[in-house]
């Protein structure tokens, strides 16, 4: 089986010769940057220095997908917000929120050609040009209750939330239309999969009846409206809303370590959920802070809890190791 | 008056729709007197709309140190209690730490000055972090326990946060990172914060940080939990280096 064929057949809950590594979530590190010449901030804002330094999770991590972008600021970016540069070390982050609640936020005509959203797309078509016949290119979206809190920020957003939540359903539609368009040019472009990250549906910050009532109806209606399998991103503990995650209907679900997997794949059959999970490896404490041995440990432990593909349960953190990345690729193929 | 309490309880527990969400047991706090319970549950229900009347009408007839002590802090260490056993979320200590400050705020214009602090703590999230959540819930408990918080809010660069020290000579600098992209930053602000003599307990948590992370460079302290917060302050107060502090709460 080759790397997508691998991955488009777990996606499906179809049997696979060993299950596929990916990173879901961005995995450019200052190592891959100095070997491939393509380095932020360069590579947050131009294709084809994006689509380079993404090609390193395939000719220098061995993935078996490779994703863009690295940072979770386009939709917002061209909603409006204005972005701050992080330089070479960081991400790109939201400076100054476009709107506040009350407001009554218009979808923009010329959406796709704002911002960076055409790099992105650029980026995409050269991947896919390049080594999209090997590997799965997977479109990184942001999710609607997180473009959402983008554009009016985390405490307004929060505490309406709560307390209104009716003021916020003209973001929340905003935020989806945006992201599944987006989604869809991905597709268009060359995606063959789009996660969708939507962080701020973490238990961390909203509580499980918010997600249910703000933050699934509207993930739900973007993965029917895309056009490709789709991975949910959430961070956090999230064994109380798992199988709320699940209903919304995407093709497989990512997670941090600290949720409960084993927990969940049981609620899950009881429901005759057939749900692939993708994670296990500890993006800080395993990836950034451990060793190889370790990483060969959580990723043997990942595969024997249930998980359908391996990969880091968050963001790599771009100072990572490249020997610790290369220990989860390597243990999945000798486990085979 | 014992009695009038205990009803009030009866009242606040089938009222609150924030418990319903949780399995926890519910509110157990309850005030000395009708107006500082009914101000207490302003606080608890985060009712930043109807706290200012009652705070208003209990000025008439108590005194604001009673007020915030009895009532708005009191509120807010039961918050503090419900977000603890997982009955309350992060909305909701937002909410109610509103609550109790547009509270506090009301009784110290009486008092002519602020209510006096135990120390001062400034708190930051990590340069690119856009969630600055853990840390909201940060300022929440060290303000309910009498700190004063120098709120540097999200996405700090590390010079502000490094000026904000030599500015504020706090007793404690909190950092916050939830995204894994964004923690080297704490490093950074400890080198930068040792090279200047300024030798305070840094103490960094949130989900993108790790106990070996955080320990691994001069100052660092972790903070497994935001509730470990005031503590870590009382004991920064009373002296406590950042190496005793380490030894108390990691390894």
């Amino acid at each position: 089986m080759n790397s997508r064929d691998r991955v488009l057949a777990a996606l499906k809950g179809e049997a696979v010769d060993r299950p596929p590594v990916i990173s879901v979530c961005q995995h450019a590190t200052y190592e891959q940057m100095d070997e491939l010449g393509a380095a932020w901030p360069e590579a947050h804002a131009r294709g084809d220095k994006m689509a380079a330094l993404a090609m390193g999770g395939f000719t220098m991590l061995g993935l078996d997908a490779v994703r863009v972008p690295f940072c979770q600021t386009h939709e917002a970016e061209a909603l409006g917000a204005k972005i701050k540069d992080a330089g070479r070390t960081g991400v790109p982050s939201v400076e100054v929120h476009p709107y506040k609640i009350g407001d009554q936020p218009q979808f923009p005509d010329d959406f796709l050609e704002r911002g960076r959203i055409p790099q992105l797309l650029q980026a995409v078509r050269i991947l896919k040009e390049n080594i999209g016949d090997q590997v799965i290119i997977i479109g990184g979206i942001v999710g609607p209750y997180t473009v959402a809190t983008n554009l009016v920020g985390i405490d307004d957003m929060l505490r309406t939330s709560f307390k209104k939540p009716e003021k916020v359903v003209p973001f929340l539609e905003l935020a989806e239309k945006a992201g599944t368009v987006l989604a869809n040019a991905l597709v268009e472009a060359g995606a063959d999969v789009i996660c969708v990250e939507d962080m701020m549906t973490s238990l961390d910050l909203v509580s499980p009846k918010i997600y249910r009532s703000l933050a699934a109806p509207y993930e739900k209606k973007q993965f029917s409206g895309i056009n490709a399998p789709t991975i949910i991103h959430i961070c956090g503990k999230l064994d109380a809303i798992m199988t709320d995650i699940a209903e919304t209907g995407p093709s497989a679900i990512s997670i941090e370590p600290v949720v409960d997997v084993k927990l969940a794949l049981e609620e899950f059959s009881k429901k005759g959920i057939k749900m692939p999970l993708i994670g296990g490896v500890d993006p800080v404490r395993t990836l950034f802070s451990g060793t190889p041995e370790e990483v060969r440990r959580e990723v043997e432990k990942a595969l024997e809890d249930g998980f359908s593909m391996i990969s880091p349960g968050c963001s790599v953190a771009p100072a990572s190791p490249l020997e610790n990345l290369l220990a989860i690729v390597d243990t999945v193929k000798e486990k085979k | 008056m014992e009695a009038l309490a205990i009803s009030n309880y009866d009242n606040i527990f089938k009222r609150y729709d924030l418990v319903s969400e949780g399995s926890g047991q519910g509110i157990m706090a309850t005030a000395k007197d009708a107006d500082l319970q009914k101000i207490m549950e302003c606080v608890i229900e985060g009712e930043t709309d109807d706290i200012l009347g009652l705070v208003d009408e209990a000025l008439t007839k108590l005194d604001p140190m009673v007020i915030i002590n009895d009532a708005l802090i009191k509120g807010m260490n039961e918050v503090s209690r419900l977000w603890d056993e997982g009955t309350y979320y992060l909305p909701q200590v937002i909410l109610a730490s509103d609550a109790m400050l547009a509270g506090i705020e009301l009784c110290e214009k009486k008092m002519g000055k602020s209510m006096e602090k135990k120390g001062i703590v400034v708190t930051h999230t990590a340069e690119g972090d856009i969630h600055d959540l853990g840390q909201k819930i940060v300022n929440a408990l060290l303000r309910a326990n009498g700190y004063e918080v120098i709120d540097l809010g999200k996405d700090v660069p590390v010079d502000t946060v490094v000026n904000a020290v030599k500015q504020y000579k706090p007793v404690m600098v909190t950092g916050t990172a939830l995204m894994t992209t964004t923690m080297t930053a704490f490093e950074k602000i400890s080198n930068r914060l040792s090279a200047a003599g300024l030798e305070i307990p840094f103490v960094c948590g949130g989900g993108a940080v790790s106990e070996e992370y955080v320990t691994g460079y001069k100052l660092g302290v972790f903070g497994k939990d935001a509730s470990q917060a005031p503590g870590m302050a009382a004991d920064a107060v009373n002296g406590g280096t950042w190496q005793e502090l380490r030894e108390k709460y990691n390894g």
